[in-house]
């Protein structure tokens, strides 16, 4: 089963999006701050990453940055998830190698058909 | 009484001169050291010398006299004289001396003497005057050329000085309301007893001026600014009995300082008068300066107060958003079934949370909308774009709705193929917000019209409250119209539609729910499309919403309206690059239809501007996360390569602009 990995210091928002992915037959790893997603990225190896940009400790383009300028990890997909809707806020995103960018308010379903665009759908897999 | 200087040993001579002028100075005179100290104390009006004389070399003598300003009369006797000696003479007379001839010849050369003197005399005025006046000009100058308080003062002593030659000049001025300054300008040294009593004056002379002061001054308070000239000598008490000039500076009638001057020489009228408009040129410059200073003061606590907005916009649309988020997120899991089964009634109350939390967000949005706009911060990305697929687009969004209330959406497009140069979300916010308030004020299985045509400005109907907004419009636009089959708007409420929240006035129609802000809203972001939304209206009919936005393809427009857009732009956002591409072909055009530049990285405008054969595309890049020079000069190189890639060869040469360095590349 593919590993999702979900970096967001909104609890609530982490809940809803693991319950509709796990639902949808994903394995899902939830950290609520930078340090703790980026620790966890390197021990699960997870097949796609959604990460928050505003975080404590390590924003979300950080975590991005280091993951995507690091050989082993630089091909896990990054979603980048944000109530910051700016445009100049995508032009640091592709710098920093994110691959999607989804600003909030967001439909649950838009981002499962999105996970599913870059892992497949979870049952044919 | 005319002085004498007589230079012989002879008796007779000596005698027939005083013989001639009884009653006036003679002194006589042999001794060659003796006679250029009389010259220098006694100041002589006439020197006769008497040219037999054996004792003195008269050459010599009469070169000397003559730099003194004396009349030299030599008196001729046996012995002959070269023209060393009569070349520097003015009168003669020969001996036996007749007396009736030496008064005479002695009254007329003094004569002339003293007009001439006069002549001098009010020349060297007229000059001084003249040199006064020439300070007073360049002072004036100077002044107008300055801002600043500090400088403006030390320009005006300056003035002062050079037009008074003062010996000693103090200023007193409040640098800050609680920092006086006393600015003391010497010419020698100032002893410790003579500063403590210039600091003395001038706190008795502040408070005398003022007869209620509004900032105390004390010795230990007063600051004191010191420029001495010379260090070769000390002034003492005794400078304080030196002639002395007083003016306060005013600024209209309030108390901005004081300057006073000491002069041993005393001062004429004209030295005061010149002394008091130089105090008084210096109160212009220094009101300017005193309302630049508040001008400045007004404009950081401004930008202080647009920045804590921004951040209060970005703390709003994190923190509402967050939560409504997670609230809508919420209900879509029940309402998806996955969460488990739900009773019809759970259905019915979680859709009526669902529906709130979608209203809460849109008023969120719309007044977020509305903040970003009249900060100009809201960001606009304008492509060339068909308006019909957006209509449609609106029309399927909204027929769920419209389905509820069993209406039906009729959409007539326009004839003519008509591309605008438009933001589609932008435009796409406008049109929802038209066709769902058409909804709202639809009658239930009623109609709604939308339909698109082409116009010119000048065939446009409107209502005159709306002139101001309709007027400047001109050359082709595309129209749509919305209308609805309502309630319809009193004539007197045409134009107040378009004020934000004024539906809170109308109860009728807060029923129906909204922000209130959704019209004011299109309104601003047609105002941004160089267009402009109109409506007209029947009781109890319905009402047409009308919006244009100028036709792209219509040539007498298109680059006035570039040039607008490009301009709003500019003030908009930090330029942080400007990127120019010239081109002999239509190279340009096609890279800016395709939209295929730096849009798709950066927040990026550009204009359009054709000079002959010649075709400019300019580009500005907004100011993001502050790129490097580096990062972008790189950026850009790949994207010249790319669009080699995408036209093939062609002439363009591309000249970019970073941080203000310039880059040219040929290709």
């Amino acid at each position: 089963m593919k590993k999702i990995l979900i970096v967001d210091d909104e609890q609530d928002i982490v809940e809803s999006l693991k319950f509709v992915l796990e639902v949808s037959g994903y394995v899902c790893y939830t950290a609520f701050n930078g340090e703790d997603g980026l620790k966890l990225a390197k021990e699960i190896m997870p097949d796609l990453i959604i990460l928050d940009v505003m975080m404590p400790k390590i924003n979300g383009y950080k975590i991005s940055r280091l993951l995507k300028y690091d050989a082993k990890y630089k091909d896990i997909p990054i979603i980048m998830v944000t109530a910051r809707s700016q445009l100049e806020d995508k032009m640091i995103g592709e710098e920093t190698g994110v691959n999607e960018y989804i600003t909030k308010p967001f439909e649950l379903d838009a981002i499962v058909k999105k996970v599913e665009e870059y892992l497949g759908k979870a049952d044919e897999n | 009484m005319t002085k004498f200087l007589l230079i012989s040993e002879d008796n007779e001579k000596e005698i027939a001169v005083k013989e001639s002028f009884i009653g006036d100075e003679v002194f006589t005179c042999t001794d060659e050291t003796m006679i250029f100290d009389i010259l220098k104390v006694e100041e002589p009006d006439i020197v006769i010398v008497d040219g037999d004389t054996e004792l003195l070399d008269l050459k010599h003598l009469c070169r000397k006299i003559k730099q003194f300003p004396v009349v030299i009369l030599l008196v001729l006797g046996k012995k002959e004289h070269n023209k060393d000696v009569t070349h520097n003479v003015n009168l003669f007379i020969k001996t036996p001396i007749d007396k009736k001839l030496l008064i005479a010849t002695v009254e007329s050369s003094l004569r002339t003497r003293q007009s001439l003197l006069k002549m001098a005399k009010s020349n060297q005025e007229l000059a001084s005057s003249l040199y006064q006046l020439n300070v007073l000009y360049n002072t004036s100058s100077q002044l107008a050329g300055s801002l600043d308080k500090d400088k403006l003062i030390k320009i005006m002593i300056e003035g002062i000085e050079k037009s008074l030659n003062y010996e000693l000049s103090c200023t007193l001025i409040f640098r800050t309301e609680r920092e006086p300054v006393l600015i003391i300008n010497s010419l020698y040294k100032i002893s410790d007893r003579l500063l403590e009593a210039l600091k003395l004056r001038a706190i008795l002379s502040y408070k005398s001026l003022l007869s209620d002061p509004p900032f105390d001054i004390k010795i230990g308070n007063l600051k004191i600014e010191k420029n001495i000239k010379h260090n070769i000598k000390e002034y003492d008490f005794s400078i304080l009995r030196y002639d002395n000039l007083f003016s306060p500076i005013m600024l209209n009638d309030e108390f901005f300082g004081f300057t006073e001057v000491y002069r041993e020489k005393p001062f004429s009228t004209e030295d005061a008068t010149v002394f008091q408009t130089l105090v008084r040129q210096v109160t212009i410059p220094l009101q300017s300066a005193s309302f630049t200073q508040e001008l400045k003061a007004t404009n950081q606590k401004l930008q202080k107060l647009e920045r804590l907005k921004s951040e209060f916009i970005s703390i709003v649309s994190h923190e509402l958003r967050t939560p409504l988020t997670a609230i809508k997120n919420a209900m879509d899991i029940i309402l998806s079934g996955k969460a488990g089964d739900m009773t019809e009634n759970i259905e019915k109350f979680v859709n009526m949370g669902k529906r709130n939390a979608i209203r809460l967000s849109g008023i969120v949005n719309d007044l977020l909308d509305i903040s970003k706009i009249e900060a100009g911060k809201m960001d606009f990305k304008f492509e060339l774009i068909h308006v019909e697929p957006v209509i449609e687009s609106v029309k399927n969004n909204l027929s769920e709705v419209a389905k509820e209330k069993n209406l039906t959406i009729k959409y007539t497009p326009s004839k003519d193929d008509v591309e605008v140069y438009a933001d589609s979300n932008r435009l796409e916010q406008v049109l929802t917000n038209l066709v769902s308030n058409a909804i709202k004020f639809t009658p239930d299985a009623g109609e709604i019209e939308i339909t698109s045509r082409v116009v010119n400005a000048r065939e446009l109907q409107y209502d005159n409250c709306f002139e101001e907004d309709i007027k400047k419009l001109q050359g082709n636009y595309l129209q749509v119209c919305v209308e609805d089959h309502g309630i319809g708007i009193e004539r007197k409420d045409l134009n107040h539609v378009f004020d934000k929240f004024a539906q809170i006035e109308n109860s009728l129609s807060r029923k129906v729910g909204g922000s209130g802000l959704g019209l004011p809203i299109a309104r601003q972001l047609m105002e941004s499309h160089n267009g402009a939304i109109w409506c007209d209206s029947e009781i109890n009919k319905g009402s047409r919403f009308y919006f244009v936005i100028p036709v792209a393809n219509d040539k007498s427009n298109f680059s006035m309206i570039h040039k607008q857009l490009f301009q709003k732009a500019r003030s908009n956002f930090t330029t942080l690059a400007v990127i120019k591409i010239k081109s002999t072909n239509d190279t340009i055009e096609k890279l800016m239809r395709e939209n295929n530049l730096l849009n798709k990285t950066y927040m990026a405008n550009s204009l359009i501007e054709k000079e002959g054969m010649m075709t400019t595309l300019t580009i500005l890049l907004m100011e993001g996360d502050k790129p490097s020079a580096e990062f972008l000069k790189k950026k850009i190189d790949s994207v010249i390569e790319q669009n080699k890639e995408l036209y093939g060869e062609c002439d363009i040469m591309y000249s970019y602009e970073i941080e203000g360095e310039v880059h040219e590349k040929v290709q």
